[in-house]
């Protein structure tokens, strides 16, 4: 058990599946919560995702501009994507 | 470990230039199918999101433990590589594989849940889009599955750290369409 919380790739995985399981916990408080603070929740998440598998599993941590432009670059994207996403709201 | 298959404190990018440049051509061609979604969406809100509760998000979220988990195996085939671990390497690979086949098998399960329902690429905008971005990541599912396994067979360092950039970019494109397809209503 120690070995596995002494690797960085399980400590990822491990931060992967936390994020995941607050992925499906934001999505099933649909119901409850304005949609524009649900939807900014799971992208959000959803970068979070993306940071860590760039970061671990491409091992860009050892690339730390590269990891700055890549995250940069799709934490964009997906702001972009809410804004398109608040558009039917407004 | 390799000097020249990790990437270095000076931001050399790890593996070949090449694989980065289909990683990031693959995001932008999936980021511009995620991008028409979320446009054609707003034309359409309320449909959108009465299509979206046809989908199996528990699936979804199946498949996301999947393939993450699948991730973790080929980063870790890399590392037992860089060590000279040929064996365990294969292992990983192997089991990465694996979980490549379990996601196709769920996803297959999908599609045929919907089909059942009459649901086509036709049915609606939301399908359309559901059917292409799934199916054509699920492609690359494929083309990941067939690379790991001819990097188990010519099984050096260079050869795996690119096919297992490759899988991680298809990982990386799930994490980005599930929300979106999947989740946001």
């Amino acid at each position: 058990m120690r070995v596995w919380a002494d690797n960085p790739l399980w400590r990822a995985w491990g931060g992967l599946m936390a994020l995941g399981a607050l992925t499906t916990l934001a999505a099933a408080r649909g119901g409850q919560v304005a949609a524009p603070v649900l939807g900014a929740a799971i992208l959000a998440l959803a970068w979070a995702k993306a940071r860590l598998i760039l970061g671990r599993y491409l091992d860009l941590d050892r690339a730390p501009a590269w990891r700055r432009g890549f995250s940069g670059v799709i934490g964009a994207f997906l702001v972009l994507l809410y804004g398109i996403y608040l558009i039917p709201a407004v | 470990m390799s000097d020249t298959a990790r990437a270095d404190a000076s931001g050399t990018l790890p593996g070949d230039l090449m694989i980065w440049v289909l990683i990031v051509s693959e995001l932008l061609v999936f980021g511009a199918a995620l991008g028409g979604f979320m446009a054609v969406r707003t034309t359409d809100a309320a449909g959108f999101a009465a299509a979206q509760d046809h989908l199996d998000r528990t699936a979804g979220a199946l498949n996301t433990i999947v393939l993450l988990t699948s991730g973790l195996f080929a980063a870790l085939a890399l590392r037992a590589c860089e060590v000279g671990s040929r064996g365990r390497a294969r292992l990983w690979l192997g089991a990465a594989a694996a979980l490549g086949l379990v996601f196709l098998w769920v996803k297959g399960l999908e599609y045929a849940a919907k089909a059942a329902q009459g649901i086509g690429t036709e049915t609606h905008p939301f399908f359309t889009f559901y059917y292409l971005v799934t199916g054509f990541h699920a492609a690359h599912v494929v083309a990941g599955i067939v690379i790991l396994g001819l990097v188990s067979w010519r099984d050096n360092v260079a050869n795996i750290e690119n096919a297992t950039a490759f899988w991680h970019m298809v990982d990386l494109v799930w994490v980005l369409i599930f929300p979106v397809i999947y989740l946001l209503r």
